[in-house]
């Protein structure tokens, strides 16, 4: 009976439609098989049906695409703000020995200042608005790809660097040829944590701050008591981090990682 | 190795982390005063020290930082208890380890703060809401690595072991756990990372103790002393246990079992 039935559930898995949905649809049919059975107070524990109707209803409303469009600018814009900044500081302390041994310590330490706990200070700056969700946001990305862009340039062999000097390239063209192209896997990395980070800290301050935005929904339901729309909001920060990943990340690694770099394990 | 030259080494490495405080220090202290910045809106270094005084005597502070360091053991060690035997268990059947991964994957992006409403209605709000949030930062992610740790191990080397006698527990002691090790710590290290931010929003959010909420009270009152002294506390803490613990540990993991491989 069991290998039968392993070699079917691997057969229905090997169909690439199903390779990642597959999986999803059991965890949908025990949610509502345990939904049913009413083992917990239906307040507490909605079904899959329920959370559907939330998801119709709050369309219809123009609510729902409203605040995911919300979050998913902030996020875009603290992505932008924090290569632009990241990128060439990153650079800048990697690049000479002195810098890198003396801001490295700090980067360390302002990284490890969770983003979160800079939200009371900021909310006396600003009060509970959109800059401090931004600033929040920010700070978290530029640190990570401030961290890794500067490993990323100090991993670059020296030899590599004296090859192209000796090969008559002027310093803007070891920046350019050479020192760009090593340090992009890294400073992907960066990004990738950096986003990570920054999806969390933005779903922490949209919950703290409360404007607008799928964290905002989230607690806003929690006032109310609705679990349908809390677990509504938990489902699209999940398939919004699988689309950032897919359509974002995924291509511009292998974009990336297959041209310049070392094929590493993704986390 | 030992001897006068490697105490110079020593003392000079010491130097070179310190010197950069020292600065952001000075400079932190030379901008409040030239600037005239209200203690409501910043606070100049000396006021620190003095909340830092001030709450270190009346017991206060010791306080939060070990009710939130008790959670995070607390929730870290469930987490780790239950994840790792059960990535094993998965991760030994390749059918059942691909059904699992993309849900897992699906999880840890969830990892801690967007449990917070759910966790304070199920567990309402206070320790119990916590150690979930924790737990779920460090599960997810933690079973996720286990899992992709004992899949990447070669058959080969199981179809050794076997062959050469091992039973079912040697072969699960002596490759699958070892093999699996070095990935298993990378995702407390990473886990961790997420927990930590996890706790603060949390502890901002639903509970009376703890350096989260040490801040946000702080911030009711416009004590943005207490703030940045919580703010500086969250940082050293998070980097003690990162570097002194966690860091090390991996590294040694690494170096004993597994490949060389790019640290986050």
């Amino acid at each position: 009976m069991r290998p039968s039935l392993l070699r079917t559930l691997h057969l229905l898995l090997a169909h690439p439609a199903l390779q990642g949905a597959g999986p999803f649809l059991l965890v949908i049919a025990l949610w509502a098989v345990v939904a049913e059975l009413r083992i917990y107070p239906r307040a507490f524990f909605p079904s899959p049906g329920e959370v559907l109707l939330a998801f119709a209803a709050l369309m219809s409303k123009g609510i729902l695409p409203a605040y995911v469009q919300d979050s998913v600018t902030r996020l875009a814009v603290g992505a932008a703000a924090g290569t632009v900044v990241g990128i060439p500081l990153g650079f800048l302390i990697g690049l000479s020995p002195t810098s890198y041994r003396f801001f490295w310590p700090l980067v360390l330490f302002f990284q490890a200042i969770g983003d979160i706990a800079w939200l009371p200070i900021l909310l006396i700056w600003f009060g509970f608005t959109l800059t401090t969700v931004t600033f929040v946001l920010v700070y978290t990305v530029i640190f990570p790809m401030i961290f890794n862009t500067a490993l990323g340039v100090r991993s670059v062999p020296l030899e590599m660097i004296r090859a192209a000097q000796s090969l008559g390239a002027s310093p803007a063209r070891v920046l350019w040829e050479v020192l760009i192209p090593g340090a992009l896997p890294n400073i992907i990395t960066g990004l990738r944590n950096g986003l990570g980070y920054g999806w969390r800290a933005l779903i922490a301050a949209e919950i703290i701050v409360g404007t607008s935005g799928i964290g905002f929904m989230m607690f806003d339901a929690r006032r109310s008591g609705s679990v349908v729309e809390m677990i509504l909001g938990m489902i699209l920060l999940g398939l919004l981090w699988y689309a950032v990943d897919a359509w974002v990340l995924r291509p511009l690694e292998q974009a990336t990682v297959e041209r310049w770099g070392l094929v590493r394990p993704a986390s | 190795m030992r001897g006068p030259a490697f105490l110079f080494r020593w003392l000079r490495e010491v130097t070179w982390f310190v010197a950069p405080f020292v600065v952001l220090l000075g400079v932190w202290w030379a901008a409040v005063r030239i600037s005239h910045v209200p203690l409501r809106v910043f606070p100049a270094p000396g006021d620190v020290a003095q909340a830092f005084q001030a709450q270190a005597h009346t017991g206060a502070l010791m306080a939060h930082i070990w009710a939130s360091l008790r959670r995070v053991a607390i929730g870290t060690s469930l987490a780790i208890a239950a994840s790792i035997p059960l990535g094993v268990a998965i991760g030994t059947n390749r059918t059942v380890a691909a059904l699992f991964t993309p849900i897992l994957r699906f999880f840890s992006v969830l990892a801690g703060i967007a449990w917070i409403p759910l966790a304070t209605l199920w567990f309402g709000y206070g320790f119990g809401a916590i150690t979930f949030i924790i737990f779920n930062a460090v599960f997810f992610i933690v079973l996720y690595n286990t899992i992709l740790g004992v899949t990447s191990i070669p058959q080969v080397l199981r179809d050794a072991a076997r062959s050469l006698g091992a039973n079912r527990w040697q072969v699960l002691v002596e490759v699958l756990l070892p093999g699996a090790l070095p990935n298993i710590v990378t995702g407390i290290r990473t886990g961790m990372g997420f927990a930590w931010r996890g706790l603060i929003a949390a502890e901002i959010i639903a509970t009376n103790a703890g350096l989260g909420y040490m801040l946000f009270l702080a911030r009711d009152f416009y004590r943005t002393e207490v703030i940045v002294l919580g703010m500086i506390l969250i940082g050293v803490l998070w980097v003690f246990l990162d570097r002194l613990l966690l860091a090390p540990v991996e590294r040694r993991t690494i170096e004993r079992w597994g490949l060389a491989r790019p640290v986050p």
